[in-house]
């Protein structure tokens, strides 16, 4: 696969190929974004007309980036004249410092130039040239490119300049440059986004998250890890992957324009914004680390709850957001997604987190504070999201453009029989039972010791006592000995056996006698690839090991089951997973993607990229954070932590120390013991 | 309707209560220009739910400025105010959190209908068609019964 490069800073990204040029590509969105829109779609360096060819490039921090590059392609030996380092970075601007090297004895003229280009594309549309329905004006003032995109009293602009004098036209900058014998010249480029889109608001100057300079960035990201646990333990995978999610997670932090809040950005490069879904994944899975991101989410997504029936948004009152986008497409409402409500199970996860954070970290100012909103999302579990009217949680898609399916599983084709064919709407897919159950029995909690309502602590208790009973009737399979994926609309079983089943285990939804087979399903051939548990059998019509949501494996989607087996019992199931998903983690420098291939580990030894993963990816890298929590037993138990390692014996031993809550700080120590089973 | 957005203004005093969350607080104002240049204000204050309303032009945690016709269909609930910000018809200076959260007090969009209802009667009918009766669900805690 072709090499890309890129840095970011929150919400901004900059996305290059291998020697940091961008142009038009169909295959990912090269360019700088910010706010969901291309500031730059051209960014070609070249001297004397030459393109450059990258030898080696540094990734300093993830919003810095430097290429060692000499003119012209490769040939068997490279005997180049001159060379050019880029060295690029963002925070308060997007800035490449270019350092031309002189290698001849003697002096030499040389042209640089820059083409400079923008199309100011929504990053839905950045990978195909679609016409634009406003006005682009490219100008050149006072040394500067100015490139100015209007549509109605939506204006974006990028302005480009350089700290070096140079020959600016409405396609780039060039430079005519005399290098001495071994001399050196210098010059810094600039890029300036300026959007309008939102009260004349200016990128550069209203956001906090824009505008910090670099050695502050440096020294944010110095405080951020050094405000999580310090681990230390024998596995180098574990320890590296553990750095490289603390930073990851750093570098998806930025501050929204609508909340003034600090957000987590979802993925690299598709989902640079707020999903609900994963910022509230994240959430749980960083509470034993980094328990702010929790509650910023918390935070936003209370603010962002749906307020009334909206069907283009999918949106009802008391539902959490699904995802929320700045570009001018969800502006013009040519798509819903500028807050768009389509996801049945971020609501009952809401409610599961507000009350696992309460558990950590004893604010009970926040509960609290968030009564109102937890009780819109109560509600809304027992009227929009009871569509049906059988008591469970149901989906269904009202909005054009849409999602047809709105767990976590989203695309498509995600929800299907064993046979293949894809069920009729609406549907109710198993781990939102699940999440529903889950969710009131947290509430109660929170209602008896936070609201001072025991009577309708008690009515949800009972709500969750009765669901669980009726979903360990209506979704048990008995022949195969699994619960079905989903309920059809005629509330038949969806009999496909897949992942979504892991998530019961966690919610505590699962009758004890059935733990077992479910354990065993998902640590058996047909889910477990060798190194995660699938999203769909191997055996099933539409299975397909690089299928998103078909065959493929993820991350988090493994590190909930992992938590969900402990949660039952099954400590070497737990383990042997945590630690194949370790192994995975040593595949991709550290860093878990999005999701990966589900090939059989005896056929490829080694674990496959998925094509368009998005990687840093923000529960991917939450990941590995859930999984030591797992291995290591953490729990908050009445107002200390409780810890009861179950680490298997080739993880060896592992300390976490500091690890933050309602009693201060403290450690945590364990030793691998658990023997594990190999297939 | 003659004039609606007087009318949600009129009525938000009422609904405010059981629309906003307890810990909405603070002032919005409302800088709404009409064809002829002039500018017309409401002044919202929002505390614990309760609302006042009033005309008066005082400094506010939040001001939001559009003109008045799109306010019109903001108050009908045809226009969301998010997208219409982010394509920079409404501007907003201040405190924007309070106005996400004033934003349940818009009314869903005209001949919006329950989508519970819309479901319901599709599933009825084709019940109906296939001659289906679909279980009760209702079972006791604790009683476990087997699928039909």
């Amino acid at each position: 696969m072709k090499r890309m490069a890129s840095i970011l800073d929150g919400n901004t990204f900059m996305l290059s190929d291998g020697c940091g040029d961008v142009d038009p590509s169909p295959d990912y969105p090269a360019g700088l974004f910010a706010w969901d829109t291309r500031l730059l779609s051209k960014w070609v360096l070249t001297i004397d007309g030459e393109r450059l060819h990258a030898l080696s490039i540094d990734d300093l921090q993830y919003f810095e980036l430097r290429f060692f590059l000499v003119p012209g392609e490769p040939t068997h030996y490279v005997d180049a004249k001159t060379s050019v380092i880029r060295h690029r970075s963002l925070g308060g601007s997007f800035e490449e410092r270019l350092t031309v090297l002189n290698h001849r004895d003697e002096s030499v003229v040389l042209t640089l130039r820059m083409e400079v280009g923008c199309d100011f594309a929504d990053v839905f549309d950045a990978r195909e040239a679609r016409p634009r329905p406003g006005r682009t004006v490219t100008t050149v003032e006072d040394g500067r490119l100015r490139l100015c995109y209007q549509r109605n009293r939506h204006v974006a602009e990028t302005i480009v300049s350089s700290s070096e004098p140079a020959d600016v036209d409405e396609n780039g900058l060039t430079f005519r440059i005399e290098l001495g014998a071994h001399g050196q010249w210098s010059t810094t480029l600039q890029a300036i986004g300026v959007i309008q889109g939102a009260g004349g608001r200016d990128v550069r100057e209203s956001l906090r998250g824009y505008t910090q300079n670099r050695p502050e960035k440096r020294w944010e990201l110095g405080e951020w890890v050094a405000r999580a646990p310090r681990l230390t333990c024998d596995s180098e995978a574990l320890e590296d992957s553990y750095q490289r999610s603390l930073i990851d997670l750093a570098s998806l932090q930025y501050v929204g324009v609508t909340s003034q809040v600090k957000l987590t950005a979802t993925g690299l490069p598709w989902y640079m914004t707020l999903f609900g879904r994963h910022s509230l994944i994240t959430g749980l899975q960083t509470l034993p680390f980094l328990p702010e991101i929790a509650r910023s989410a918390l935070w936003v997504l209370s603010l962002l709850q749906g307020g009334r029936i909206d069907d283009f948004r999918d949106e009802e009152p008391g539902k959490i957001v699904h995802e929320i986008r700045y570009g001018e497409l969800g502006g013009f409402e040519e798509g819903p997604h500028t807050t768009y409500y389509g996801a049945a199970d971020t609501t009952p996860l809401f409610l599961i987190l507000l009350d696992e954070y309460e558990r950590w970290t004893g604010d009970a100012d926040t509960v609290r504070l968030l009564e109102y909103e937890a009780r819109s999302a109560l509600a809304w579990l027992d009227t929009y999201g009871d569509l049906v009217g059988d008591g469970y949680l149901w989906y269904e898609r009202r909005s054009s453009s849409g999602l047809d399916n709105q767990g976590w599983k989203d695309s498509p084709d995600a929800i299907s029989y064993a046979d293949g064919r894809l069920p009729g709407n609406p549907r109710a897919t198993c781990e939102l039972q699940g999440y529903a159950y889950d969710a009131r029995m947290r509430a109660a909690r929170l209602a008896r010791t936070f609201w001072n309502d025991p009577a309708y602590a008690d009515r949800l208790q009972q709500q969750a006592a009765d669901l669980r009973a009726r979903f360990n009737r209506d979704f048990w399979i008995d022949d195969g000995e699994f619960y079905a994926l989903a309920l059809d609309a005629e509330g038949g079983q969806v009999d496909a056996l897949a992942s979504n089943m892991g998530h019961l285990l966690w919610s505590g939804i699962v009758d004890e006698s059935r733990a077992g087979a479910v354990a065993a399903h998902l640590l058996g051939d047909r889910l477990f690839s060798g190194w995660g548990v699938r999203t769909l059998s191997r055996d099933h019509s539409r299975y397909n090991p690089i299928g998103y949501h078909t065959g493929a494996i993820w991350p988090f989607d493994n590190s909930i089951i992992a938590l969900g087996l402990r949660r039952y019992g099954f400590d070497e199931h737990a383990a042997r997973l945590a630690t194949t998903m370790i192994e995975v983690s040593g595949y991709f420098g550290g860093r878990l993607p999005e999701a990966f291939a589900g090939y059989d580990r005896a056929r490829t030894r080694y674990p496959v990229q998925y094509p368009r993963a998005c990687s840093p990816h923000c529960s991917s890298a939450g990941t590995p954070l859930m999984l030591l929590r797992s291995l290591l037993g953490l729990r908050p138990h009445h107002g200390h932590l409780t810890i009861d390692p179950a680490i298997p014996e080739e993880l060896g031993r592992i300390e976490l120390i500091d690890i933050p809550g309602r009693w201060g700080r403290t450690d945590a120590f364990g030793r691998g013991r658990e023997h594990l089973r190999r297939r | 309707m003659a004039d609606p957005t007087a009318e949600f203004f009129s009525s938000l005093e009422q609904r405010g209560p059981d629309l906003l969350p307890v810990k909405a607080r603070g002032t919005i104002r409302f800088d709404l220009a009409g064809p002829d240049g002039g500018v017309k204000h409401w002044f919202v204050s929002v505390n614990r739910g309760n609302v006042l309303v009033s005309h008066e032009y005082r400094q506010a945690d939040c001001v939001v400025s559009t003109d008045r016709e799109l306010f019109d269909r903001l108050a009908v609930g045809e226009v969301q105010v998010v997208a219409a910000y982010n394509r920079n018809d409404v501007t907003i200076q201040g405190n924007l959190p309070l106005l996400l959260m004033f934003r349940r007090a818009f009314p869903a969009p005209p001949g919006t209908r329950d989508p519970r209802d819309r479901v319901r009667e599709r599933l009825r009918r084709r019940d109906d068609l296939q001659g289906r009766v679909r279980p009760a669900n209702r079972i006791l805690p604790g009683d476990r019964e087997c699928r039909q």
